[in-house]
């Protein structure tokens, strides 16, 4: 059993779907199942060895420093592992939830979106690692533009032209960075990186700044956001919140804490969360679409793990890690939840839906149960998380980034409350006859379950959390790894 | 078995039971309520009286213990739960969506009973934010209007909970731990400057609850717009939660500091202050449960009055106060939710004349008022005796002033309130309006004999107060079961009181039996001498109509410089300037790759200033 | 240095049609643009003065008498992806010609705030 089955078995199923498409179709729908399922096998199988000692897998025969090498540590396996798990229920929502041909694309984008960020997250390599961000970007203009129509393809032509601006900073980046070191192994420019320029080291660091920092929804650079969010269809939604930008942030984290290590980034990357936060929370106040708040939020979300990412300590990095998973559950099941409110209701807009509580209750006790949890109220998962980045933040002294981040809550409640006291008015409605399919439930159910359960034993999470933290903070112990290993 | 987790495991377990029982077998939801808040009465009750346990989660280690003064308050939710469970069973028993009502009721109670019993700041934030959302839940179940209500009540809870947050956090970064057992008493080993923003701040978050001035404004709309059996247990329970938490800062944390008597003199006048200016708000209702919520917040400003002072005596009339408040309160939301059943209406001058249609809801509602005037022989006297005394003994005679002209100004609205649902002219409209079913009925009994006893027997109740305070490290007081001193050698023995009470109410009854019996003439609206201007068929000749008309037109000013205008006012400029903020996304692909470029070029030029500093 | 020079004036070139142009086809001929001259500035980076080409063609060659491959097989991939990113580009435009029936961006709006 190796890593590379993470990103081979996705990327191999994105082939074959079209070829299968063409002889059945509902064989077609299974293929990912049937991919999550084995892919959550491989987790399981390497999770339990990856967390004590990193797995170094060589591909092609080159050793490291010259071939390309995927690391699978304690945070690898994590974030592959909820990457498995998110997959896994946005498959089992998108099953009866698109049903607009052609859905052989619809999956074999999905599929590619995957490969892209378990790439993202298990290279070692930097120029590997930007060809794994073509990929889902790639995938992810496609699928924003999945649905035809007109603000579809409008969405996904701005996501484009800022994603393209994004690649090309990192390109640029790494192209100057083995300009200067030579190399492109992670572990390998670590060791080298102290012997470049000050001023070409900080070059390097804003163009991976502004790259990266343009798919994990920095602003200003989040202009895309918003639009992609609101127009794919609602797994996509998730996808994007839940797999994608953490995979960004991920890369972003993983580069900033390797090679440039200096305290002064770290100022600015709180202070850019918190901006980030602000700004995206307080946008979303008025929203008259769902999703399009929920955009923002996801956007607010983010801010609050760079805040902590930004603060750098251990704690806090283990904060940001469970704010990340627990804002990839959370934010994946109200875009479900949406997804089916937006269904029934026949509108996007937020005014459409009231009553619906009466209606359609177990979408709307779903949505009312993510935005509850996103919120960060108890006993769901968002407190703790939300709680653990109060005192680490707070533990570095950081008490206006606090204030701060309590004040944006508030709005987020404002927002949130008012969709969900919208659900559960006392009002006559139109009956909607269609049903929510049971697959989008149990995709649903599953997810609220793994909320509450992690609301009321947060250990199940945090503990794997700590090697995670470490092994991202442990500069040494990685390029020790990677290269001699 | 009898342990803490039982017992919040019985109220959560219950709770989502009854929201899944009411989907499968919707007949059984109200029995599987009822049978989890007769449990919960059972375990508080029964609850050993050091159990203390502790649970690790995250990194956190939660303890949960029992306390005489968590004791205190568990005992009072678990009635009040059980109470205001019976009493839904028929109330709400034609509302649609009661699955939801009472797994969110059931939440709440739980949630309060998490509070009183945690031992550290954790769990204690923990309960206390899922009894507001769960809360929050329950004022919007209503309809339309409660929806901006619900979200002015939850926004000042957020902030209230989250300036208590604030404070954790700065508790958790100077002492690296959240038990109670490892900050209380050691509050000095911080710095005065966090120490003074703790003490505020967690007074601040607990006051919002407590409906203290000016946090208060979201209370009079909450209180009127939920259900009714919520409403009693709204103002008679989670109110005191405020209360529960300004005790344990002001005993545990701020007496130990140097600035403990700034806290207390502060918060004395605040309380004071805001007693008096409730009690004016409410007479100025029409609405009875706005009344009724206005006085609530009176009386939870003589109960921080009472806290603040910190004298032993005055401790014990607030916690006194607190638990009697609780129960009359209930009695009166009760009464009035009876009304409101009955008639449809809580509008004080639609409804009159209900004492012969309604009696036991009107001997409910005449005991309450009688509760809230402080008139013995209930129990409200005692507490105001308590409460009075101990201003006195600690000198703080202007306060004294404010809280007695409160108090008698309290009259005026309880006078409106009874005078117009009950006595007054029968009205056609309600010609056929019947008694509450016994379900209703039993729970105002029930309370209504429990506040006559309190009124007779204080020392039933100050038993367990004392030992409260104990907790609380209060120096204890002199009492007996039915004995009230002042300090100065005179006492008031309740006894001698009732009964000479008793005897004048037989004389008066006898007399006015044989006196007036023949000569009794009921009233109808019509039945008015109009000195020549006949009124049309349109007027509201109900007596309540502008009732204090004279005193309201006097006190306008006041009422309508309220501190709600300047909240919604702030709360619409920072909306409006979030709406203008979010047009920096402009839809232009283009305008945002210029922010990208500008970003690039601000970065580029600035890296000097911005990464410049390697440490 | 000459390419140095020409692949940032390329770069800046490209920038300026994708921030100035309002054709959505010029300015996905920008990003082209922009694409080509972070291309030019890789090779760049790779070349060495009089070298050959990075394969063992004479018995006699040896490795500091060639360029540097590395930069050569990344440009080769990352023209592919670019190649990927101008074809969906299009193809996003043609839809967007066919719903809008204008190609001008300032008039492709309506998602916004």
């Amino acid at each position: 059993m190796s890593p590379v089955h993470f990103i081979a078995i996705p990327l191999f199923a994105a082939f074959l779907i079209p070829l299968v498409g063409k002889v059945s179709k509902n064989l077609v729908k299974l293929i990912p199942g049937i991919v999550f399922l084995y892919l959550s096998y491989v987790a399981i199988t390497l999770f339990p060895i990856g967390i004590h000692k990193p797995i170094v897998e060589i591909i092609a025969g080159f050793k490291a420093p010259f071939g390309i090498s995927l690391y699978y540590g304690p945070l690898a396996a994590f974030l592959t592992t909820m990457i498995t798990l998110i997959g896994f229920v946005i498959w089992l929502y998108s099953y009866k939830f698109i049903i607009r041909e052609p859905i052989e694309k619809y999956y074999m984008l999905f599929m590619m979106l995957i490969t892209g960020s378990t790439g993202i997250v298990l290279t070692g390599d930097v120029f590997n690692l930007f060809v794994f961000l073509e990929i889902t970007a790639i995938a992810a203009y496609s699928l924003t533009a999945f649905l035809r129509d007109k603000d579809g393809a409008e969405a996904a032509f701005k996501y484009l032209l800022i994603g393209s601006f994004s690649s090309t900073f990192v390109l640029l980046a790494i192209v100057l960075l083995y300009a200067n070191v030579h190399t492109l192994n992670m572990a390998d420019i670590a060791t080298k990186i102290s012997s470049v320029p000050l001023t070409t080291r900080i070059f390097i660091l804003i163009l991976f700044l502004m790259g990266l920092g343009i798919e994990s929804e920095m602003f200003p650079l989040n202009g895309w956001a918003p639009d992609a969010y609101s127009q794919a269809p609602s797994p996509v939604g998730a996808v994007f919140g839940g797999i994608v930008v953490k995979a960004s942030i991920y890369a972003l984290m993983r580069l900033i804490y390797l090679m440039f290590e200096f305290q002064s980034v770290m100022h600015f990357l709180v202070i850019m969360g918190v901006i980030t936060m602000l700004i995206a929370e307080m946008s979303a106040m008025r929203q008259q679409q769902i999703k399009r708040m929920l955009a923002f939020s996801s956007i607010g979300q983010m801010g609050l793990v760079i805040i902590a990412f930004g603060v750098g300590t251990e704690p806090s990095v283990r904060a940001a890690l469970f704010q990340m998973f627990n804002h990839a559950l959370i934010k994946s099941l109200l875009f479900f939840a949406a997804g089916y409110l937006v269904f029934h209701s026949g509108s996007k807009k937020i005014s459409a839906l009231d009553g619906l509580g009466h209606d359609k209750p177990i979408t709307s006790f779903f949505f009312a149960f993510g935005a509850l949890a996103i919120i960060g109220l108890p006993p769901f998962s968002g407190f703790w998380s939300k709680l653990y980045v109060l005192l680490s933040v707070a533990n570095s002294g950081l008490f206006a980034a606090v204030a701060l981040i309590l004040f944006s809550s508030v709005v987020e409640a404002i927002y949130y409350l008012r969709v969900v006291s919208r659900l559960y008015f006392n009002t006559e409605v139109a009956t909607d006859v269609r049903r929510t399919p049971v697959s989008g439930l149990v995709a649903m159910g599953i997810l609220t379950l793994v909320i509450l359960f992690v609301g009321f034993y947060p250990n199940l999470v945090l503990h794997w959390m700590t090697p995670a933290a470490n092994e991202l903070l442990n500069k040494a112990a990685y390029i020790k790894a990677g290269l001699f290993h | 078995m009898i342990s803490i987790p039982y017992i919040l495991l019985i109220a959560f377990a219950g709770a989502l039971l009854s929201f899944v029982i009411h989907h499968i077998a919707p007949k059984l939801r109200t029995p599987v309520a009822l049978l989890t808040t007769v449990l919960l009465l059972y375990f508080v009750w029964a609850l050993p009286a050091n159990s203390l346990i502790n649970i690790k989660i995250g990194d956190f280690i939660l303890t949960w213990g029992t306390t005489a003064y968590g004791q205190l308050f568990g005992m009072l939710v678990a009635v009040l739960g059980f109470f205001t469970v019976l009493y839904s069973t028929d109330f709400m028993a034609s509302k649609e969506r009661l699955g939801y009502f009472y797994m969110n009721f059931l939440f709440v109670i739980g949630g309060m009973l998490g509070i009183v019993y945690s031992q550290d700041f954790i769990s204690l934030f923990f309960f206390w934010e899922i009894m507001t959302w769960s809360s929050f839940m329950l004022v919007i179940y209503c309809c339309k209007d409660a929806q901006s209500i619900g979200l002015k009540y939850f926004v000042f809870s957020a902030i209230g909970a989250y300036s208590i947050l604030i404070g954790i956090v700065l508790l958790y970064s100077s002492m690296g731990t959240l038990q109670f057992k490892n900050i209380f008493g050691h509050i000095n080993e911080i710095s005065t400057g966090i120490k003074i923003s703790v003490i505020i701040l967690m007074i601040i978050g607990f006051g919002v609850k407590s409906a203290l001035m000016p946090l208060h404004v979201w209370a009079p709309d909450a209180y009127a717009v939920s259900p009714s059996p919520f409403t009693a247990l709204f103002s008679g329970a989670l109110s005191k939660m405020g209360i529960f938490g300004i005790g344990l800062v002001l005993f545990k944390l701020a007496a130990h500091t140097g600035f403990y008597s700034y806290v207390q003199y502060t918060l004395a006048w605040i309380g004071g202050i805001t007693a008096l200016l409730a009690t004016f708000y409410a007479i100025a209702q029409t609405d009875a449960k706005k009344l009724l919520a206005y006085s609530s917040i009176g009386q939870l400003g003589y109960i921080i009055v009472g806290l603040a002072i910190g004298t032993p005596l005055s401790i014990a009339a607030a916690l006194f106060l607190a638990i009697l408040h609780a129960i009359f309160k209930s009695m009166l939301f009760m009464a009035t939710g009876a009304v409101y059943m009955r008639t449809g209406t809580t509008n004080m001058t639609e409804v009159s004349g209900l004492i012969r249609k309604m009696p036991i809801s009107f001997v409910t509602a005449l005991f309450g008022i009688i509760t809230v005037a402080g008139v013995p022989p209930l129990g409200g006297f005692a507490a105001k005796w308590m409460l009075y005394e101990s201003l006195i003994q600690s000198g703080h005679y202007f306060l004294v002033i404010v809280i007695f002209a409160a108090s008698t100004a309290a009259f005026l609205y309880l006078f409106r309130y009874i005078f117009s649902l009950f006595l007054g002219q029968e009205e056609k409209e309600w010609e056929n309006v019947k008694e509450v079913p016994w379900t209703m009925q039993i729970p105002m009994i029930l309370m209504t004999i429990f506040v006559l006893v309190i009124g007779v027997f204080p020392g039933l109740l100050l038993d367990p107060i004392s030992s409260a305070m104990q907790y609380l490290n209060v120096k204890p007081f002199d009492y007996q079961m039915s004995v009230l001193f002042n300090n100065w050698g005179g006492k008031v023995d309740m006894q001698i009181v009732v009964r000479s009470i008793a005897a004048v109410f037989i004389l008066l009854g006898i007399f006015i039996t044989i006196k007036g019996y023949r000569n009794t003439r009921y009233v109808t609206t019509k039945d008015i001498h109009t000195s020549g201007e006949i009124p049309t068929e349109n007027e509201n000749l109900t007596y309540a109509v502008d009732f204090y008309k004279p005193f309201e037109r006097s006190i306008a000013p006041l009422l309508k410089a309220s501190i709600d205008k300047v909240y919604t006012l702030t709360g619409d400029i920072f909306e409006q300037a979030f709406d203008y903020l979010r047009y920096v996304y402009t839809g232009n692909g283009q305008t945002y790759a210029m922010y990208v470029v500008l970003f690039l070029a601000i970065l580029l030029l600035f890296s000097e200033l911005i990464f410049g500093i390697i440490l | 240095m000459i390419y140095f020079i020409t692949s940032v004036v390329l770069i800046l070139t490209g920038m300026y049609a994708v921030l100035v142009k309002k054709n959505l086809i010029k300015i996905v001929i920008g990003l082209s643009i922009i694409d080509s001259g972070v291309h030019l500035l890789m090779i760049a980076i790779g070349y060495v003065k009089n070298a050959t080409a990075p394969i063992f063609s004479k018995p006699g060659l040896t490795a500091d008498k060639m360029v540097d491959p590395v930069p050569q097989a990344l440009v080769l991939t990352s023209i592919v992806i670019g190649l990927a990113v101008t074809a969906v580009a299009l193809s996003l435009v043609i839809r967007l010609y066919d719903h809008h029936k204008t190609l001008d961006i300032n008039k492709i709006r309506k998602l916004k705030w």
